[in-house]
């Protein structure tokens, strides 16, 4: 039991170690373009330390069962929930939102002439088989919603009438 | 040599493992159910690859008792134990109401019907670019003032009961509170954004200094199913990956495996939002928040939420990114009710309505609340 646990503290310590290591090459990789880099360890070091730090904890002190398993998902179910609040703090900022619009912004500039010119082409080949295009379609569906409404409203007013006739009729 | 030291390592740790498992029987049970609940994962993952089986939802019976335009309105059948009818109006667009009438067993609708209920829901429908000059002020003078009136008729009681969840909120509450005229007994909002000065992510993704809404529908003409969900994806981008990890976790349990199927069919089914009812969902909503400041005015009537003076119930979620529960709780101020009751509970947006969860905490204290008002 101690063998155990003492090979897997040991197993985990030279993953973190390796870990450590590879995260340190890249940042000294990346530290070698001209341009200052932001630190990548900053970001998901805090939510990779601790998972290791509980996953060790735990190979460390659980007996080897099953039971690992569930400590396993547990351990998937932190991390996961460490990178949404990791990925929540940087997606609830105005820097964020600004980039969501601006590329919203961009692809609506770029997608607007597309469209159009899709739209055009379309209606041209339908009208070439002497079929209706998509606007006249729609167009056509709004005539029955506004028919639709039409009748609606005839209805309320001959509910109302007959409301009155029968108030005539108590009273 | 670390590489030697690494394989000793491994070696003494899978050695350790075997030993430990022989020496103890209980281990060895563990090890065995565990080992067949493994089976069970792979023959439900090969079904649900190989034959994948149609969730069954929305198996409540019901009947249609009016439509306009897209939208249905349907009554549960019932005992109808209560006099009182209740109006259920959910969002507009996103997603499909049979959320509310999942499974068997795991129903909102069938719970409400079984506490004797007469229940009413109001379906918006599935919409097409004909549908884009819908806009939300349409919903209010013109779509809900008939549904209630229909609900009067078929149920023949002279008031009703009217619940709104999440849009469904703001949709019903201002029909409300712009027509007095309707005798709404009770109002209880589950999940409804009031108050958009706090309504978190949403909000600041769609501030009005970051997103042209003018500019997205007059190019677009209308919120493509898509782009709804992709919105949705982003507000919880670890999402998926929990929800999978959760599957293959339950993978085993039958139970579980048709819950998720039914919640996946109707969480991966979005729809679109029309051109106009976005552009003043957006712009009057989340961009002004008029309706919490009492600057709406629909049909020629203003928007007062300070004229709801019926019974009324709110229902936040604690954990709830879509409306956070201050933007929820904001409607206990703003109206004149002197009933009035505000609860809080645990899980997110979708958790009030769906899932174990919802059945045991939310349900029962929505049907108990109403039950003495009806």
């Amino acid at each position: 039991m101690t063998d155990v646990s003492a090979a897997s503290q040991q197993l985990f310590d030279m993953w973190k170690k390796q870990m450590d290591e590879g995260a340190q090459a890249w940042t000294r990789l990346l530290g070698q373009n001209p341009t200052p880099t932001p630190d990548p360890l900053s970001f998901w070091k805090p939510a990779m330390e601790h998972g290791l730090q509980t996953w060790a904890r735990i190979f460390a002190t659980t007996p080897v069962s099953p039971d690992l398993m569930a400590q396993w998902k547990q351990f998937l179910d932190q991390t996961i929930e460490a990178w949404s609040k990791a990925l929540g703090q940087v997606m609830t900022t105005d820097a964020y939102a600004r980039a969501m619009g601006k590329s919203l912004e961009q692809w609506l500039a770029s997608y607007a002439p597309v469209k159009k010119q899709a739209e055009q082409s379309i209606d041209a080949a339908l009208q070439a088989l002497n079929l209706p295009s998509r606007a006249q379609v729609t167009s056509l569906a709004k005539q029955l919603v506004d028919l639709e409404e039409r009748l609606d409203r005839f209805e309320d007013g001959i509910a109302a009438v007959l409301r009155r006739l029968e108030g005539g009729k108590a009273g | 040599m670390a590489q030697e030291r690494f394989a000793d390592v491994v070696e003494r740790f899978a050695n350790g493992y075997a030993d430990l498992a022989a020496a103890s029987p209980e281990i060895l049970k563990k090890w065995q159910d565990e080992l067949e609940r493994g089976f069970k994962r792979m023959t439900n993952l090969a079904q649900m690859v190989q034959s994948p089986v149609e969730p069954r939802t929305g198996q409540t019976p019901r009947e249609e008792i009016y439509r306009k335009g897209k939208a249905r309105l349907y009554r549960y059948a019932s005992k109808r134990t209560h006099r009182t009818p209740v109006l259920f109006v959910p969002n507009l667009g996103i997603s499909r109401p049979y959320i509310f009438d999942l499974l068997p067993g795991g129903s909102f609708i069938e719970h409400m019907t079984k506490e004797g209920f007469d229940f009413y829901l109001l379906d918006w429908g599935v919409f097409g670019p004909e549908d884009n000059d819908l806009s939300f002020e349409d919903c209010v003078v013109k779509i809900l003032p008939r549904v209630t009136r229909k609900v009067l008729e078929s149920s023949g009681a002279p008031s009703l009961s009217v619940l709104g969840y999440c849009m469904g909120a703001p949709l019903s509450s201002s029909f409300v509170a712009s027509h007095p005229e309707v005798p709404v007994k009770n109002y209880i909002n589950m999940a409804g954004p009031i108050d958009f000065s706090k309504v978190g992510i949403f909000g600041l993704w769609l501030d009005r200094r970051f997103f042209d809404v003018d500019r997205f529908i007059d190019t677009m003409g209308y919120l493509p199913a898509d782009m709804v969900k992709a919105g949705f994806k982003l507000l919880r981008p670890t999402m998926d990956l929990s929800t999978n990890l959760n599957l293959w976790w339950n993978l085993w349990n039958d139970k579980y495996v048709e819950g998720f199927n039914a919640l996946n069919k109707w969480a991966n089914e979005y729809v679109a939002f029309p051109g106009e009812f976005f552009r003043q969902w957006v712009r009057d909503f989340y961009q002004g928040n008029k309706l919490y400041r009492g600057e709406l005015v629909f049909g020629g009537r203003p928007v007062k939420l300070e004229a709801i003076d019926c019974p009324l119930f709110v229902v936040g979620a604690k954990e709830d990114y879509i409306a956070p529960p201050a933007c929820v709780r904001a409607l206990m101020s703003a109206v004149r009710s002197r009933d009035k009751e505000y609860i809080e509970l645990p899980g997110g947006h979708i958790s009030l309505i769906a899932g174990r969860g919802a059945s045991v905490h939310c349900w029962p204290r929505v049907s108990s609340w109403l039950a003495s008002r009806s």
